[in-house]
């Protein structure tokens, strides 16, 4: 059968490009750049340039850069790292309800270290109000996390204004970018951000590297302890070919945005209309205009996410649901939670992502299987009557 | 196993479950479990006929786990006796199945488990109502309409949210709103509200609506979402609310529901 796959946020394919250019560092260009011979100051050159090259990618400076082994390390540095070497300061952390389980999950260990964590809640559409953390910070606030947009929802914060309210008051900004990486420019030098995390995979590069951007002047204690690379806070012989990869999948991110970004949302602009227009008591989850282009996340009433997913398998179409049932734990979607819904709602609700090798197609071929779809599942469901 | 992982004979009973739908009549027994909250609901319609299972049927609300056990379930149990369906286990319906994933016995359990709920209930003769019937608040024309409970930190948040009375709807615009039943005002203000936010909420202590017939077809014509044997016990946020706790009398457990306002009207 035909496979359709609208799920590019749970993984994506690595662009072949990347791939050609990652090749020979597998091979005859290895090398520890740690190395004082010929090979391994060829694999510094390689290093410092693909460095350069990602950190150009958000408008950073080289050394602003550092490599780590993906998103989730990232944010682990960044949120750990800062609230160590900072807690003489202060003890007191915001993160925002819509954040990646990554987030969630050190905020409940920083607690669990003698940080107060508080955490701020969005309007329906998943948005913070900026507002909503000025009232939050007292003077022993040290650190604000909040995503750029949610990979879940979608939803795309106003991280400028965010980033204007922190200003003076002593706090530093991370701000993971995994969900907007590639999809929204990001321009590091016009706003005041201390901490970046990207992630390789998210742009079509390798999965199993990420980066954090480091604001001169900010300083963090390592978390894990080795050879010290990376500015002491990575240690671990460099992967060459991966940083080659993500360097490659940079260049081409910056290149193709635009037009990339106008195409995405506009299938994805079809789908939503489709679906709001054909499927009774359906609705759209997340921002209806500041969301992430290739995403759409849709609630259905009266049926569970986990049977859409298996039904459009069937079809051939593979997507994500927020639903508990298809995850390891049978609580539903924090996310889906705390825009308000209640469980029952969030257990029924379906995400699409669209990527680089999305086709128009992908759009009619979901149209037509899944009106039957959701009509079948509601005739099952003692919760929904069909007339 | 995967916890997405299910046997051939799973997917079979999942795409083309069996015997679907609801029985009615005098001799039919309902047996009703789970929870919406968590994801399930399961309802079995038995006809009994000299103790004896002559038809079932099931709806069910949930994964593809609740699904096939309960298609399987109907499968197994029909023709039994009342005394031969009570020993049928959880684990005969998911063997049957060829096994299913360890995080999905949980669900495994619902449709054994309903089938049980509706012999007992037979036999303690007791009927339930459909859920899924249209209109159940006719057959109830006006139930009493609750006491207004006292809300501990209420007035905290007066003007931050919580609202005694609504003389501008628009106020409200956009706003997550929770509208605690106080009869048919109440009703009508939440109904009015949709037109200026697409998130309102009606919450009722009682299992039914208990408003005028008119009233209870609006609200259930309107984009209210309407939570039955539900109570408020506390609102909270940071200076203003942004979330209240809910007490579900059903299921008796608490949970937090993310708002952005509160609407106690005085009486």
């Amino acid at each position: 059968m035909k496979e359709y796959y609208i799920d590019y946020q749970s993984a994506k394919p690595v662009d072949p490009r990347v791939v050609e250019e990652m090749t020979p560092y597998f091979t005859e260009r290895f090398g520890n750049p740690a190395s004082l011979h010929a090979p391994g100051d060829r694999a510094t050159a390689v290093l410092d340039q693909c460095r350069a090259r990602v950190a150009g990618f958000i408008g950073a400076a080289p050394e602003e850069i550092i490599f780590t082994s993906g998103a989730t390390e990232s944010n682990n540095i960044a949120l750990i790292g800062y609230a160590n070497k900072n807690k003489r300061t202060g003890n007191h952390i915001i993160i925002s309800e819509v954040e990646h389980i990554s987030i969630h999950n050190i905020a409940k260990f920083l607690e669990k270290n003698g940080f107060r964590i508080s955490k701020v809640p969005p309007d329906q559409f998943g948005r913070i109000n900026p507002e909503k953390i000025r009232s939050r910070i007292s003077d022993d606030t040290i650190l604000v996390s909040v995503g750029w947009g949610s990979s879940e929802i979608g939803t795309v914060q106003d991280i400028k204004r965010i980033a204007a309210i922190l200003e003076g008051t002593g706090a530093a900004l991370h701000v993971d970018a995994v969900a907007v990486e590639g999809l929204i420019p990001i321009d590091i030098s016009t706003t005041a951000i201390h901490l970046l995390t990207l992630s390789s995979n998210d742009i079509y590069g390798p999965q199993g590297l990420g980066a954090l951007y480091i604001r001169k002047g900010v300083k963090l204690a390592p978390i894990t302890m080795g050879g010290g690379q990376e500015m002491g806070l990575r240690s671990g012989t460099e992967p060459l070919a991966l940083i080659a990869g993500m360097a490659a999948a940079a260049d081409i991110a910056t290149a193709e945005m635009v037009a990339e970004a106008k195409r995405l949302a506009s299938m994805r602009n079809r789908l939503i209309e489709a679906v709001l227009a054909t499927i009774p008591d359906s609705h759209l989850n997340g921002h209806p205009t500041e969301r992430v282009p290739n995403n759409a996340h849709f609630r259905f009433e009266g049926i569970e996410g986990e049977s859409l997913l298996l039904s459009l398998r069937d079809e051939g179409i593979a997507v994500s649901t927020g639903s508990a049932c298809s995850s390891k734990t049978l609580e539903p979607s924090h996310t889906l939670l705390s825009c308000g819904l209640l469980h029952e709602e969030a257990h029924g609700s379906l995400e699409f992502t669209f990527g680089r090798w999305s086709k128009e197609e992908d759009v009619d071929r979901v149209m037509e299987v899944l009106p039957d779809i959701v009509l079948r599942l509601r005739r099952l469901s003692p919760l929904y009557t069909v007339n | 196993m995967k916890s997405t992982q299910y046997t051939e004979e799973t997917l079979d009973h999942f795409r083309n479950p069996r015997n679907v739908g609801t029985l009615e009549g005098d001799d039919v027994a309902i047996g009703r479990v789970g929870n919406p909250v968590c994801g399930d609901l399961m309802e079995m319609y038995l006809r009994i006929a000299d103790d004896r299972i002559v038809d079932i049927k099931f709806q069910t609300f949930g994964c593809g786990s609740a699904v096939a056990t309960s298609s399987m379930t109907t499968e197994l149990v029909k023709g039994m006796t009342l005394d031969e369906a009570m020993e049928v286990t959880r684990s005969d319906v998911a063997d049957a199945l060829g096994g299913l994933p360890p995080i999905k016995m949980h669900c495994s359990n619902l449709a054994a488990d309903a089938l049980h709920d509706a012999i007992k209930n037979w036999r303690a003769g007791i009927k339930l109502e459909p859920l899924a019937a249209e209109d159940t608040s006719a057959d109830h024309p006006t139930c009493a309409v609750p006491l207004a409970t006292t809300i501990d930190n209420a007035d905290d948040y007066l003007g931050r949210g919580l609202y005694k009375k609504v003389e501008d709807i628009n106020e409200l615009t956009d706003k997550r709103t929770l509208v605690l039943d106080r009869g048919d005002a109440t009703a009508s203000l939440a109904i009015e509200l949709t037109k200026v936010t697409p998130r309102v909420i009606f919450l009722t202590e009682l299992d039914t609506l208990g408003l005028s017939p008119e009233l209870a077809t609006a609200i259930k014509r309107s984009d209210v979402k309407v939570l039955y044997q539900s109570r408020l016990v506390s609102v909270g946020g940071e200076g203003e609310i942004e979330k209240v706790r809910i007490f579900d009398l059903d299921e008796e457990n608490e949970y937090d529901l993310f708002v952005d306002a509160v609407v106690l009207l005085e009486k």
